[in-house]
């Protein structure tokens, strides 16, 4: 596959991952099915970059981003971290690996304990981790509140006496703690309120700055994307549909799904009317996805072909890959069995 | 002025609890016209939600107490009706559209017959007949093979299904007010422009007034005509939903519509609104937005400004607005 051949060495790289889950028979003897929630995802994250990853809910890319911290092993494929096989570690490499990778996580009310003070929340990492003095831990805790704009007065108390806003100030003061390299922001604001989104990215985008902090954000806000990531993956049904630097995919956006996800989102801008696409249908499950292109039953140009031949990934420009056979187009045989002709597009599960 | 359809007057909420007394509204005004869409827009904990059921009488006067000065309907009052009365204007002069269809929608009734129900109740149709109207409003909203899926449960249906199911049982009886409260946030963004598009053209088609209470903008700018701009349970603007946009006069408004990120430009960084929403019980003296506010004097954090109505039915509660300034050219 391409990649960012600037850096030779990715702080990442995940080759052919495909993570799938087993489904609970529901008679004994009954074919054991899967549900596919990612498949064959290849990227290459490079130190100090952010990078995006947007899809709709169930697409995967929270399970693509455990897969690459480590806390899901995948089915197939290998995810290097600094160069190492992540899964081929001894467990004590692993641990010492894991260490420099950290999570922010969605929801600011469920991820932290309710009975801990947030002094127990933020030290946690360094008291589990070990080898640090209680007056060291305090020190620094104290340190990462102001870092993270909280007073040195909320040492001892709890969660619930905190909005969302500084309880999302919480949890990233305990991603930090122990120094990470690599940061995973899974859907950091969207559980926040309109006028503390902007707090709480900025004080990331400063993190990140003042630490040489490596991000993975992963959003279905498009417009967030564009404004703080260099690269960026826009996912389907967790198969990679579009991928490369995010400057390129937003100006000239190749494959349906991205236009689609593009023009749906509403902007606030009320002078400019539009074309939008609106898609039928619902996305489809995971079990037993589509044989060929993901998207094709909700594809507005979706071609006979589409139903059965995967869309592989093709580098239609330096750092831009689409998975689409609009774009990469089929082969003379193929053309001449007419499946390239056009298909109306039929309403999905 | 025959064509106003909801008028509600000095609307106040309160909820006596431990610590003290919770403001959640404190006096609003709302009217919404025919055929119209109007948005009440705030954060969480803003009111409006609150407003919403207690326009439906949905409120509990344990632990809740409520008062209005005047609540009207397509000219009918209904500020003194009893909840049994009441029981006949909901569902049938208006109706709500929740934004958790799994919790609104009764899990082990299938959707059929929970939107039957509302026409056996109002339209005093037959069960046959009650079946054949609802097949057809499902249809309308755009539920595919809508006979078969008459007879699925809730959780049979997807998340945008759903929702659509909620919005054939709000405008099964063609009400005259449909409040949506948050209809989309629970959905996906290709699933929420279905919908919002269902709910769009059903408020349109059948002339029915909206209020459509949300906190995402951009749904507002796509959906509405007049917008009410709530913050810790006041109104502190009210303006034509282009007028909002282009020139917003109240300084919490104009933050609002620049800290959201746009795909048009390429600034790098976010503009922020400091610190977060007053807690309702330690509401701020003077002007409720003061500490959050970059235009704020002594006046604001002494008293509170009025809401002030200016031309073409603005609005704006603010002791220092952003038209001033702009009125010398620049």
């Amino acid at each position: 596959m391409s990649g960012n051949r600037q850096h030779p060495e990715p702080l990442l790289e995940m080759a052919d991952v495909s993570v799938h889950f087993p489904v609970k028979r529901t008679y004994p003897f009954s074919k054991r099915r899967w549900i596919q929630a990612v498949t064959d995802v290849s990227l290459h994250i490079s130190e100090g970059e952010t990078f995006g990853i947007v899809g709709e809910s169930g697409c995967g890319k929270s399970t693509l981003a455990n897969a690459m911290i480590g806390m899901i092993r995948p089915t197939a494929g290998t995810v290097r971290f600094q160069g190492d096989d992540l899964f081929a570690l001894k467990p004590r490499a692993f641990k010492a690996a894991r260490r420099n990778m950290q999570m922010i996580f969605q929801d600011p009310f469920s991820s932290l304990n309710p009975r801990f003070t947030v002094y127990d929340i933020i030290r946690e990492p360094s008291y589990v981790r070990g080898g640090a003095s209680e007056a060291v831990m305090k020190s620094k805790v104290l340190e990462l509140l102001r870092l993270v704009g909280l007073d040195e007065e909320d040492l001892y108390r709890y969660p619930s006496d905190f909005s969302g806003g500084q309880r999302q100030r919480i949890g990233i003061a305990r991603a930090i703690i122990l120094n990470p390299k690599f940061l995973v922001c899974d859907e950091p604001v969207s559980g926040l309120d309109v006028s503390v989104h902007a707090q709480i990215l900025n004080l990331l985008m400063e993190i990140q700055q003042s630490r040489n902090l490596t991000y993975v954000f992963i959003s279905h806000n498009l417009a967030v994307v564009k404004n703080i990531c260099q690269h960026m993956l826009v996912m389907y049904l967790g198969k990679v549909m579009e991928a490369g630097e995010s400057d390129a995919v937003f100006a000239h956006p190749l494959h349906p799904y991205t236009k689609a996800l593009l023009s749906a989102i509403l902007d606030i801008d009320i002078e400019g009317s539009r074309d939008r696409i609106i898609l039928e249908g619902d996305i489809p499950s995971p079990i037993d996805p589509p044989k060929g292109c993901r998207f094709w039953q909700r594809c507005p140009f979706a071609m006979i072909g589409c139903e059965t031949i995967p869309a592989g990934l093709v580098e239609v420009e330096r750092g831009h890959q689409v998975a689409c056979h609009l774009v990469s187009g089929f082969s003379s045989e193929q053309r001449a069995a007419g499946l390239d002709q056009p298909v109306s597009p039929q309403p999905g599960g | 002025m025959t064509d106003t359809v909801l008028e509600a007057r000095n609307l106040k909420v309160a909820f006596p609890c431990a610590g003290g007394v919770i403001r959640a509204v404190e006096g609003i005004d709302l009217v919404t016209k025919k055929g119209e869409c109007v948005a009440l827009v705030g954060e969480s904990g803003c009111g409006k939600s609150v407003t919403a059921l207690s326009i439906m009488k949905l409120l509990r006067t344990p632990p809740s107490v409520s008062r209005i000065d005047r609540l009207q309907l397509g000219g009918r009052d209904l500020t003194h009706l009893t909840d049994r009365e009441m029981e006949r204007v909901r569902g049938k002069d208006m109706a709500i559209i929740f934004q958790d269809a799994m919790t609104a929608l009764n899990p082990v009734m299938t959707v059929g017959r929970q939107i039957d129900e509302v026409y056996r109740r109002h339209a005093k149709l037959a069960r046959k007949e009650a079946r054949k109207r609802t097949v057809s409003a499902l249809e309308l909203v755009g539920v595919p093979e809508a006979r078969s899926r008459a007879n699925s449960y809730p959780h049979e249906l997807s998340g945008g299904m759903r929702q659509r199911v909620l919005i054939a049982l709000a405008f099964a009886c063609m009400p005259k007010l449909v409040i949506a409260d948050e209809p989309t946030t629970s959905l996906d963004v290709t699933i929420q422009a279905q919908v919002l598009d269902v709910l769009k053209s059903m408020q349109q088609e059948h002339d029915v007034s909206a209020l459509l209470i949300t906190h995402d903008l951009s749904v507002v700018a796509n959906m509405a005509d007049t917008v009410y701009v709530m913050y810790s349970g006041k109104i502190v603007e009210r303006a034509a939903v282009k007028e909002l946009f282009m020139d917003p006069l109240h300084p919490y408004t104009h933050g609002l519509l620049a800290s959201v990120p746009r795909l048009s430009d390429d600034k790098q960084g976010f503009v922020q609104i400091p610190d977060s929403v007053p807690h309702p019980m330690r509401k701020p003296t003077g002007c409720y937005f003061h500490p959050r506010c970059s235009r704020s004097s002594d006046r604001c954090r002494q008293r509170m400004p009025r809401l002030e109505a200016l031309e073409n039915g603005r609005q704006v509660r603010c002791w220092h607005p952003l038209r001033q300034e702009r009125e010398t050219p620049s």
